[in-house]
């Protein structure tokens, strides 16, 4: 069952090492950390990093983002074609890169202290699945544990001006702001109807990763508070946290139907998040805010 | 090889050459610069207002025709990925054609060939022209600059493009991001190995800006310091803004390489 899913769009830019002091970039990074950080409050025994990329597939729970593809290192004078700059992650030269949605997600956990071993699964989702796939994985997922957090990563257009990397389209910031309707409503079917083939146009990388959350949720009610939503790039960037409603199992059936604040007679709630004593802070780190 | 923009919207000094006779008069200080190359374009590199074949035609052919006839000996290169342009550009005169986007237009290698010219085979990342990078990756950029521009050059070869009128760029930011671009520049080394001569592009640059905190009309210095690194590892053309100052780094980095005798050098031998 899905108890928590925070939504956060993956510019490479996030990660600090890759860009300069940037206000807007620092501000963006605030909003995750604070969706990613409610997120893994909840302590859900597992978290689910969703994000677009090439191939639908999952990655090792290990894997993180080699910097290295957004920013080679300078390394000992190399003879011809054959060198190749070793990631940081240490990744053999000719194997697969992590995709970069998925590298941010995991960035945004290990920053939020979310450290739970082999508790994270890295899927991707392919930037052309089918609606009906991405609702199908997402309702696989959300079901695969009894306390799933979802980390949905995805962006609105990348066409939101004329400096943007897309260039301006001026259907861009309706379809944006529908978006971010549909997370506000928790209008999942919304959603699942958003048409790939506009999202493509549109370069909105989020589409089959918000669809994968919409099939997790699909017949839950949730609200919804989004912590950012801008383009100060041209790409749309939205940050929502979303907590679904506690449902009851089937083989409780309730008299009433519960609402988000009550719990049910059996099943632990997913209502406000439990105070817990914070963890130790690993040495070297500092202890999260 | 000195930089004359036929648009109103280029990103450095914009409208600057749109009118012809401004054109023509930075085409006089270029060649009194030193300036071997002029090169010539209709279309920025950023995405914008369309720029369609004739209207494209129309802002440089004519007017190479007209810088042709002024400095029959010097070479125009024609800043296009069309093949329609450059058709009519080196019947105009243009003796080479400057495609940065990396030979999205499968005919220019034909057009060269067909008209004695010399074709720049350049690295766009596979990026359609005017098309700004979206979170560009590579796990080896030099290795997939050297893999475009390698396969680029043979082939235009193979098509009758003359050998020694081929060169490679890595094309400075195009589907390139700042650290990408930083990286070609130390690896430049890599290209000039390949045997084919190495256009540099780097004038005026955002990899430039973004390294210094600066905006265009402050990236003289970075340029230069950027055009003598390149000219130490081997570049041979440099695509220019600014000439004058371009053609002393030029000249220094020779002579420091030692392929240019000083041109008075007497202090202490007298």
């Amino acid at each position: 069952m899905v108890i928590a899913a925070a939504v956060c769009p993956w510019p490479p830019a996030l990660a600090a090492e890759l860009t300069g002091p940037d206000a807007d970039i620092q501000r963006l990074r605030d909003a995750c950390a604070q969706a990613v950080g409610r997120l893994v409050r909840t302590r859900p025994d597992l978290v689910a990093v969703i994000g677009p990329a090439q191939v639908t597939r999952t990655w090792a729970p290990d894997s993180r983002l080699d910097l290295s593809v957004f920013a080679p290192a300078p390394g000992p004078a190399s003879a011809l074609a054959g060198a190749r700059s070793t990631g940081q992650s240490g990744a053999r030269s000719g194997d697969p890169a992590l995709p970069p949605s998925l590298g941010i997600g995991a960035l945004l956990l290990d920053q939020a202290g979310y450290s739970a071993p082999g508790r994270r699964v890295l899927q991707a989702v392919a930037e052309d699945e089918a609606p009906a796939a991405c609702a199908e994985l997402g309702a696989a997922i959300g079901s695969s544990s009894r306390r799933v957090g979802l980390l949905v990563m995805g962006d609105g257009s990348a066409r939101r001006s004329p400096r943007a990397p897309g260039h301006l389209d001026p259907r861009a910031a309706a379809f944006d702001a529908g978006t971010e309707r549909a997370l506000r409503q928790a209008d999942f079917h919304a959603l699942l109807a958003m048409s790939p083939g506009m999202a493509s146009e549109l370069m909105a990388t989020g589409r089959p990763a918000w669809q994968v959350l919409a099939g997790a949720l699909r017949e839950t009610r949730a609200t919804t508070d989004v912590l950012y939503s801008d383009a100060p790039f041209g790409v749309g960037y939205l940050v929502a946290y979303l907590q679904p409603a506690a449902e009851p199992t089937a083989a409780e059936p309730m008299a009433a139907e519960p609402t988000a604040a009550e719990p049910t007679a059996a099943e632990p709630t997913a209502g406000p998040p439990q105070p817990t004593a914070r963890p130790a802070p690993a040495p070297g780190r500092e202890a999260s805010r | 090889m000195a930089i004359v923009n036929r648009t109103p919207d280029s990103f450095f000094q914009p409208g600057v050459t749109w009118d012809e006779q401004a054109a023509m008069e930075r085409v006089h200080a270029a060649v009194a610069q030193g300036a071997d190359i002029i090169d010539v374009g209709g279309v920025p590199a950023h995405p914008g207002n369309v720029v369609d074949v004739a209207e494209e035609i129309r802002r440089v052919v004519p007017f190479i025709a007209a810088v042709h006839e002024a400095y029959p000996d010097t070479v125009i290169s024609v800043d296009t990925w069309r093949h329609e342009v450059a058709g009519e550009a080196c019947a105009a005169g243009a003796g080479l054609i400057n495609d940065s986007w990396g030979g999205w237009d499968s005919q220019l290698a034909e057009v060269a060939a067909g008209a004695g010219a010399g074709l720049v085979c350049a690295h766009a990342g596979g990026q359609a022209p005017r098309t700004r990078p979206f979170r560009v990756a590579y796990q080896d950029v030099t290795a997939d600059v050297l893999d475009q521009v390698v396969p680029l050059a043979e082939r235009a070869v193979v098509a009758g493009v003359e050998p020694s009128r081929v060169l490679i760029d890595p094309a400075h930011d195009f589907g390139k991001n700042t650290w990408h671009s930083l990286e070609v520049t130390r690896r430049l080394a890599d290209l000039v190995a390949t045997g084919w001569p190495v256009l540099v592009s780097v004038s005026r640059k955002d990899f430039i800006g973004e390294t210094l905190g600066l905006g265009v009309d402050d990236r003289q210095t970075g340029s230069l310091a950027t055009a003598a690194i390149c000219a130490w590892l081997g570049g041979r053309v440099f695509r220019v803004h600014d000439v004058a100052q371009t053609r002393q780094v030029l000249d220094m980095v020779s002579a420091i390489r030692g392929d240019l005798a000083p041109s008075h050098p007497i202090r202490g031998m007298v």
